[in-house]
């Protein structure tokens, strides 16, 4: 089988046409490297730069009140995926920017495609799109006539007297298109390696090596299924014309009609209804600016208690405090069931997208590439999470020292100095490891493996049958 | 080929002759489409995304004046409650104590004034940017034409990364598909069975009946194209709301259509195989639709980076603060400096209320610091467009799908002129406010009227 392969790469090495093709497209593959390392970059020192901007004000802040404190925030930016050089995924629609505050879990703002004007509907030039559009193209280009144009010229037939075995011929043709592939694929990801050599761990080497393995098995689909056409068409331009139209359904007009049936199916609310909604929620609870509120009383009542005190005036601590934090405990229960309410939707529409994989490879691809990168909407919206869980200790902190920190009830004029804010801990994000969300991709890679199979198939069941002329 | 050979027309009338192999080309063309399985799916194919495309660029519109409709009755019903209490002589809720509807400033907070992006009925020929943007805001003394809430609708990010399959989409993208496996086997065909010869011994010209069978398929595809655009129009009523939307709408997609016709003859008129004639159409396709505006688009990314706004982000926060920090004589004499005539005011005589009025007055001064941090971030837009605008000289499907953007009011500059139309009335409200203040107006229903109507129209 190995010579089969060998003379089928000689013959496409003697083809100027394709020479210059694939010289060409690796050209351009590895300035998509280039340009995404640069990118990844650029936008890694702007982050550096608004993050130590946000950070010094904090740090260097006039003392204040906690609980102004509180209301001055702080900002948190989102960093760059770990190979959102390969795969940018949802990054260019996501807002970048976080407001943490007291009182509110705020939404993610100013995304880079609100920017601008509307430029490419398929993203930017990332080795992505090359490996998930074109390259399959060129696969299918080299792919279409390897076994029909045998049948055509007899040489089959040929073969097959001097003892050759059909099978192990047809899937020679496939492996040598694979492998054409796969060496692509490598190349890209080496050359990935190589510029972002200083920022690979573990981690990020085994997210490289499940992307090039969900990209590996694609291949094979596109591989295996156009050899297949080109075995049983009567000739190669239909086994082309049937390869490109499962192209263009595939990687065109699926993914958008799949993608927008999904979320009609689980429908997200509006703004204004999700808005309305929380705020119905949180007016029932506590209002931590609002004494004479109901709740607030009570509180009051069972601080007073507590303390075995009669008036706040006689407590050892600020109540206002208490107070504040009672609001936002209040406030957080509202926010997780409605904010997880909208997590639970969208994960709603990624399963049923991912189903969707078995229509057609190329969504489980999209959904695999973007995960390994970790820039799908999982690594976002746990992106979201961790933020929203440093806001809660951010805020808490400020006001346990606002309670605790040697205050009185109603002394608003009550300041901490730098020295405490420069003790509060600046928010750190910390790449999600690969085996705490590999279980959202196993139905990817499942269907990829179950399309590797059933193509396998087929071509097993095709080659018996196959007619040698 | 069909019916090359069958082709017959009188020699003795050349004009005759050449109408008549014009007529005889259609025809049989049409019997070539109509008997090719694989142009008619991709036909229907098309049709089918394209009618699914334009339901969900009208089900957009809808769900977006839905949106306008119920916070106008929201807004009414807060402007009655507001009445409600002028005419119970009562000066707000009674749970909010501090509230004074006779005050200017919680007069016009009561007055819920919103200011809508009310989407065009044009909408559903192109989605455009209309998902990455707020289209309704409450206009406040506080409020910035970059306000969280002016960001876009909540959205499934992967979605809006796939992208919508809208009309545009269907016309920028499958359109030139469909095109191309019309036209892949033209020439290329004739010239692999060796026709070519005879076809020009009877024809004259090989271009001109390559240009005639063209033809057929740009007709039919035109035809195809009217009928959606017909079809779209009905679904949210434009041609009474947007009849010149129709109109140009129709203009810039036949435009396109033209575009990518006289591309393909280019490609197509000397080919000698069917196989060069697709690997031609389609690496032509993929140049202009993905590799041209994804490399113009990494481009821009490197070249001009969208930022994290942080001029914003310190006007918003840092020097606001700064603001609230300055001693009352400081900041009073800046409020002085920002409206010198309000020494001459009946409050500034009153030591009492002028505190308040001073106090009412503060965001005046946010909202030139928040403008000011706007200039850079604008600016950097207009020159990351500008060089998008630049790069349409070889990007052209990037020129019309900014194109169908503007008709349908769903481009950049769209949601950038609501922008400035918000902070026209956000300085509104703030100017209003401060003269009404200084003033000493005491705000009745009528007054509290004309807020409604003064301050919602930019």
């Amino acid at each position: 089988m190995w010579h089969i392969i060998k003379n089928e790469w000689i013959g496409l090495h003697r083809n100027r046409a394709f020479l210059g093709l694939s010289t060409g497209f690796m050209m351009v593959l590895l300035l998509t490297v280039v340009l995404g390392t640069l990118q990844t970059h650029l936008q890694q020192r702007q982050y550096e730069s608004a993050k130590n901007e946000v950070r010094q004000q904090w740090e260097n802040l006039n003392p204040m009140n906690p609980h102004g404190a509180a209301h001055y925030g702080t900002y948190v930016f989102k960093p760059n995926s770990l190979l959102g050089s390969l795969d940018e995924g949802v990054n260019g629609v996501t807002g970048k920017v976080l407001r943490v505050e007291g009182h509110v879990q705020n939404e993610i703002v100013h995304s880079e495609a609100s920017q601008m004007q509307a430029v490419s509907k398929f993203g930017k030039l990332k080795s992505a799109l090359l490996l998930q559009y074109i390259l399959p193209l060129l696969l299918l280009f080299v792919a279409f006539r390897s076994v029909n144009s045998e049948k055509q010229s007899g040489r089959l037939k040929l073969l097959v007297l001097q003892g050759g075995q059909l099978q192990r011929l047809v899937w020679a043709k496939v492996l040598a298109v694979w492998l054409y592939g796969m060496a692509l694929l490598l190349l890209t990801l080496v050359a990935y390696a190589l510029a972002s050599s200083s920022s690979i761990d573990a981690n990020t080497a085994l997210r490289v090596l499940f992307f090039f393995l969900s990209y590996g098995l694609f291949y094979f689909i596109i591989s295996g299924l156009t050899v297949l056409l080109s075995t049983l068409g009567k000739n190669a331009t239909i086994a082309l014309t049937t390869m490109l139209g499962i192209w263009i359904l595939w990687t065109i007009f699926l993914p958008n009609i799949l993608m927008s049936t999904v979320d009609q199916w689980h429908e997200l609310p509006s703004r204004e209804a999700f808005k309305t909604a929380m705020k119905a929620d949180r007016s029932k609870g506590i209002d931590g600016h609002n004494p004479s509120d109901e709740r607030s009383k009570e509180l009051k009542e069972q601080t007073l208690k507590k303390y075995g005190v009669e008036e706040v005036s006689q407590l050892p601590i600020n109540f206002d405090g208490l107070r504040m934090q009672a609001d936002e405990a209040y406030g957080n229960r509202v926010w997780d069931k409605h904010f997880g309410r909208l997590r639970e939707i969208l994960a709603h529409q990624k399963q049923d997208y991912q189903l969707a994989g078995v229509l057609n490879p190329f969504i489980s691809l999209q959904n695999a590439s973007m995960g390994f990168a970790g820039s799908d909407n999982y690594h976002h919206q746990e992106f979201l999470v961790r933020v929203e869980l440093y806001r809660r200790d951010f805020i808490k902190t400020l006001n346990d020292k606002h309670a605790y920190g040697g205050s009185t009830t109603g002394d608003w004029q009550w300041k901490v100095d730098q020295g405490f804010f420069k003790s509060v801990s600046d928010f750190v994000y910390q790449p999600v490891r690969l085996s705490a969300v590999i279980s959202h991709y196993f139905l990817d890679l499942v269907l990829l493996l179950a399309w590797s199979a059933l193509v396998s198939l087929l071509l097993i069941f095709a080659t018996r049958k196959m007619p040698l002329l | 080929m069909v019916g090359i050979g069958e082709s017959s027309f009188d020699f003795r009338n050349e004009e005759n002759a050449s109408f008549m192999t014009s007529l005889n080309i259609l025809g049989y063309e049409w019997k070539h489409f109509v008997r090719s399985p694989f142009k008619v799916v991709a036909l229907l194919l098309f049709v089918a995304a394209s009618v699914y495309g334009l339901h969900n660029g009208a089900r957009l519109y809808e769900t977006q004046m839905d949106e306008v409709a119920n916070i106008e009755a929201k807004m009414s019903e807060a402007r009655q409650e507001c009445l409600a209490f002028y005419e119970a002589d009562q000066k707000g809720p009674e749970k909010r104590p501090w509230v004074d509807v006779t005050t200017p400033m919680w007069a016009m907070w009561y007055a819920n004034i919103y200011h809508f992006n009310t989407p065009s009925s044009a909408m559903e020929f192109s989605i455009g940017q209309a998902e990455q943007y707020g289209f309704y805001k409450k206009i406040t003394t506080r409020a910035s034409s970059y306000d969280n809430d002016l960001t876009q609708e909540i959205a499934n990010p992967e979605r809006l990364q796939t992208g919508s399959l809208d009309f545009a989409f269907a016309l920028l993208y499958l359109l030139p598909l469909v095109l191309l496996i019309m036209l892949y086997n033209l020439n290329s065909m004739e010239a692999e069975q060796g026709f070519l010869p005879l076809i020009e011994v009877q024809t004259a010209s090989r271009y001109w009946w390559l240009g005639s069978r063209m033809l057929f398929y740009i007709g039919l595809l035109w035809i195809v194209l009217l009928g959606l655009l017909i079809y779209g129009a009905y679904l949210t009523g434009v041609f009474t709301n947007a009849g010149f939307a129709f109109g140009q709408m129709l203009f810039w997609s036949s435009l396109y259509l033209l575009f990518w016709s006289g591309l393909f003859f280019l490609l197509i008129r000397n080919s000698t195989t069917i196989l060069s004639n697709a690997l031609k159409m389609v690496g032509a396709w993929l140049l202009f639709a993905f590799i041209i505006p994804a490399t113009v688009h990494q481009g821009v990314s490197i070249v001009q980076p969208a930022g994290f706004m942080t001029e914003l982000i310190d006007a918003q926060r840092d020097q606001i603060w700064k603001l609230y920090d300055l001693p009352d004589s400081v900041l009073h004499a800046r409020i002085e400096q920002r409206f010198p005539e309000i020494a001459n005011s009946p409050i500034a005589e009153d030591r009492k209320k002028r505190q308040m009025a001073y106090k009412a007055s503060t965001p005046a001064l946010f909202n030139d610091l928040v403008k000011t941090s706007i200039v850079p971030i604008e600016q950097a837009y207009r020159d990351r467009n500008q060089l998008i605008r630049w790069s349409t000289l070889f990007n052209p499907v990037t020129f019309f799908q900014n194109q169908f953007n503007q008709v349908t009011e769903t481009h950049f500059d769209d949601y950038l002129n609501y922008r400035h139309e918000l902070q026209s009335l956000i300085d509104q409200q703030i100017n209003t406010l401060v003269t009404d203040t200084w003033e000493g107006k005491v705000v009745t229903p009528s007054h509290f009227e004309n807020y409604i109507q003064d301050l919602s129209q930019p």
